[in-house]
């Protein structure tokens, strides 16, 4: 055999020695580089829905691109809805057999979905991980409180993140107080400094001190979680009755109108709040402090280029009764496969989770400073630890309570925040409010089981 | 061999054969899905399981749809009421012949072909504690009014809303069968000597019946059908306050996944909205026959 290439000639021997170094070489750098995805035999194609938010949608897209320029054999149909809706839109999916192959969840949804056995059980060791208390021992542990049954590990997590109360520091100058000395630690501190920054005309309030958030369910319980932890109290007892009308649900409710009964800081009736963006008072400077997920500079940028630019916010620990109870709640989303899809495209869908959080620190940068469940590969780069008040909002998720684990989240939910619009509305006396929730969700609950 | 009286038969059904087919699918086939689905136990994602009437009766025991229930009914009678009143008013003052009344028409008319969601949202913001319609009755020595948030005055703003949109609609309406009116009998009746009051309660209304009625049965059922502007305005809230049959049924179906208990209230719903309409067509046949 020869080649006439550059004029010399090439024995048949020198070729295959060629070639067999190129092969080995090709082999080393494989085994050495980064790992390389499984590349399934037959073209596939997978659906993929997620929730839509201006960093996060866009970040999970770019990975699975790059994951099927990787793959060309894989076709993936992205799909996002808004945050209210993707829950919906799934359930309606499953109901009409056009539910997603693999989807984003929100973790307080995955009770509804292993309660009907709709998600099916992740293989960790396609995900990378050696065993399950490998995968279990490298994320938050209330992630994987709300990620795995009966020894499973059903969700793959994205972000995980608590709530801080972020101070408006302006403001707190303003009446003379030290944003990081003053930072309320308890519920009292928090009424109090609260009452300082409030400023009043008449009946009207140019600022409230601090403010609860009164749009959505949803928020309600974010809000009023940490608080029923924080007083001893629980959700549901052994049984699975609802006891948020005992005695510690009254104390909690009690602290979360005490912002506006005892203190006069908050008008309940007054917010600008809207689903999307549940800290726009707080961005807009109406009110001093909103506990909030973590907000992202651009986020406070597109509200209020000002307080941006200037960097007069802080976020800080919730209030709690007391230092050693949870702060704040915390939740997250997690990856998950749909159970009714066949098992080629459960294990392609691995592979792709696997790949879209192989980089955390790239996701970091994307979606910061929206923190992750993973403890590992993120958490000592310098891109992180530089990012302002970072150490803050880790610590919050890491002190936060998760919220209540039920099938029946959208009903509890609901009758809660039912609770609060009576109470803090229309003045309604706590007690009898937090009764008719709780029986409201104990009919709930004895539906769901009879069904 | 078929005669020539079936071949027109067949021709004729062959002609109405697609629109059956399209009222039968489309509409039928599922109202009938609905009402087999309200005694199951469906929750979306195990097949529907047989219940009999225990939807039906768990439905009359919960507090929430009780409330919902007296929602749907106060709003379907405030809503009717008032746009059939405001639609004849505002219909009365533009049947004169002032000037502009064409631009006044056409202006009010503007309000039925905004966009729902923009109404609302326009909305949310007039009635804000410290917005527009509160600036505007200061000066009468209103104080603050909690529009939204006042349980007791959040329906009757939902109502005002919904006036709002639709009356100038129902006004056209009017306007028709006001037009349609001979003028020869308002000459005849000034001959008589009947004043204007008169005149518009012997002649005007006797002769808007079916118009009326029309209205009324249109407004009712729109009403309660409703569901964006309570759902967006004030999301059923405070407590239960605005929370009416349609958004109930949203709820139930698609938050809490029980699909059968949902098309049970749907049923409820049907029900209540054919006894009115029944309850209605007597009422204005009796009257039509008193005038006649």
């Amino acid at each position: 055999m020869k080649h006439a290439s550059n004029g010399r000639a090439v024995t048949r021997r020198q070729a295959i020695k060629r070639m067999s170094a190129l092969g080995a070489g090709a082999a080393a750098v494989t085994a050495g580089g980064p790992r390389a995805f499984a590349q399934p035999k037959a073209p596939i194609t997978l659906s993929f829905w997620t929730f839509d938010n201006p960093q996060q949608r866009p970040w999970i897209h770019k990975r699975v691109n790059q994951y099927m320029e990787k793959n060309p054999n894989v076709k993936v149909d992205f799909q996002w809805f808004t945050f209210a809706d993707l829950g919906k839109k799934v359930s309606v999916g499953y109901a009409t057999g056009t539910a997603p192959d693999g989807f984003v969840t929100g973790d307080w949804l995955m009770p509804t979905w292993l309660a009907r056995n709709l998600i099916a059980p992740l293989d960790v060791k396609l995900l990378g991980y050696s065993s399950l208390d490998a995968f279990r021992k490298d994320h938050a542990d209330a992630f994987v409180a709300g990620a795995m049954k009966d020894g499973q590990a059903y969700g793959y997590p994205l972000w995980f993140y608590g709530f801080c109360n972020y101070l408006n520091t302006k403001q707190f100058k303003e009446v003379g107080l030290d944003p990081v000395k003053d930072q309320p630690k308890t519920w009292t501190e928090l009424g109090e400094v609260a009452k300082r920054l409030t400023i009043k005309q008449g009946n009207k309030f140019t600022r409230q001190g601090f403010k609860f958030a009164m749009h959505a369910a949803q928020w309600t319980m974010i809000q009023f979680n940490p608080i029923v932890s924080q007083v001893g109290g629980q959700w549901f007892d052994a049984s699975g009755r609802c006891t948020i009308n005992n005695e510690a649900g009254v104390k909690a409710m009690t602290i979360r109108a005490s912002l506006a009964r005892q203190y006069g800081a908050e008008d309940p009736a007054d917010s600008i709040a809207t689903f999307p963006l549940p800290q726009m008072d707080w961005l807009k400077e109406r009110c001093a402090m909103f506990s909030c997920h973590p907000i992202p500079p651009a986020a406070i940028k597109s509200q209020n280029p000002v307080m941006e630019s200037e960097g007069y916010f802080l976020p800080v620990q919730m209030a709690g009764v007391t230092p050693d109870k949870r702060y704040t709640t915390c939740y997250g989303f997690n990856l998950v496969v749909n159970a009714r899809v066949p098992k080629a495209k459960q294990e392609a869908l691995h592979d792709m989770y696997r790949f879209v959080m192989s980089d955390l620190v790239d996701c970091w940068e994307a979606t910061a400073p929206f923190t992750l469940a993973r403890k590992s590969g993120w958490t000592d780069d310098p891109r992180v630890k530089s990012f302002p008040h970072v150490q803050e909002i880790i610590k919050a998720k890491d002190n936060g309570v998760f919220f209540p684990r039920t099938p029946i989240w959208a009903e509890l939910a609901d009758a809660m925040h039912r609770a609060v619009q009576k109470v803090m509305l229309n003045n309604a006396d706590i007690k009898t409010a937090l009764d008719e929730a709780a029986a409201e969700v104990d009919r709930a609950t004895a539906e769901f089981k009879k069904s | 061999m078929i005669s020539y009286r079936w071949r027109i038969r067949l021709w004729g059904m062959a002609f109405v054969a697609p629109t059956i087919a399209y009222f039968l699918v489309f509409k039928y086939g599922p109202m009938l899905w609905a009402m087999g689905l309200s005694f199951t136990s469906y929750d979306m994602m195990k097949p529907p399981r047989w219940v009999g009437l225990e939807n039906y009766a768990s439905i009359v025991r919960d507090p929430i749809f009780r409330a919902a229930l007296l929602n749907t009914l106060v709003y379907i009678a405030g809503s009717t009421v008032f746009i059939t009143l405001m639609a004849l008013g505002l219909a009365l003052a533009i049947n004169t012949r002032g000037r502009g009344r064409r631009v006044c028409m056409s202006g009010m008319f503007l309000t039925n072909i905004m966009p729902i969601l923009a109404v609302c949202l326009v909305w949310r913001f007039l009635f804000h504690p410290h917005g527009l319609v509160n600036q505007l009755l200061r000066p009468l020595g209103f104080g603050r009014i909690d529009w939204l948030t006042d349980s007791t005055l959040a329906m009757p703003a939902i109502i005002l809303v919904t006036v709002w949109r639709f009356a100038p609609y129902f006004m056209v309406v009017f306007l028709a069968g006001l037009l349609a009116i001979p003028p020869e009998y308002y000459e005849a009746a000034e001959i008589d000597g009947a004043d204007v009051l008169r005149r518009f309660r012997h002649l005007t209304l006797p002769l808007l019946m079916p118009v009326t009625f029309f209205v009324v049965v249109v407004a009712a059922l729109l009403s309660a059908r409703i569901f964006l502007m309570p759902y967006i305005i004030t999301g059923g809230g405070p407590g239960n306050a605005t929370r009416v049959l349609s958004m109930l049924i949203y709820e139930t179906g698609f938050s809490y996944m029980k699909m059968g208990r949902a098309a049970a209230i749907s049923v409820v719903l049907f029900a209540i909205v054919m006894v009115l309409t029944v309850v209605q067509m007597k009422l204005f046949t009796r009257g039509e026959e008193d005038y006649a």
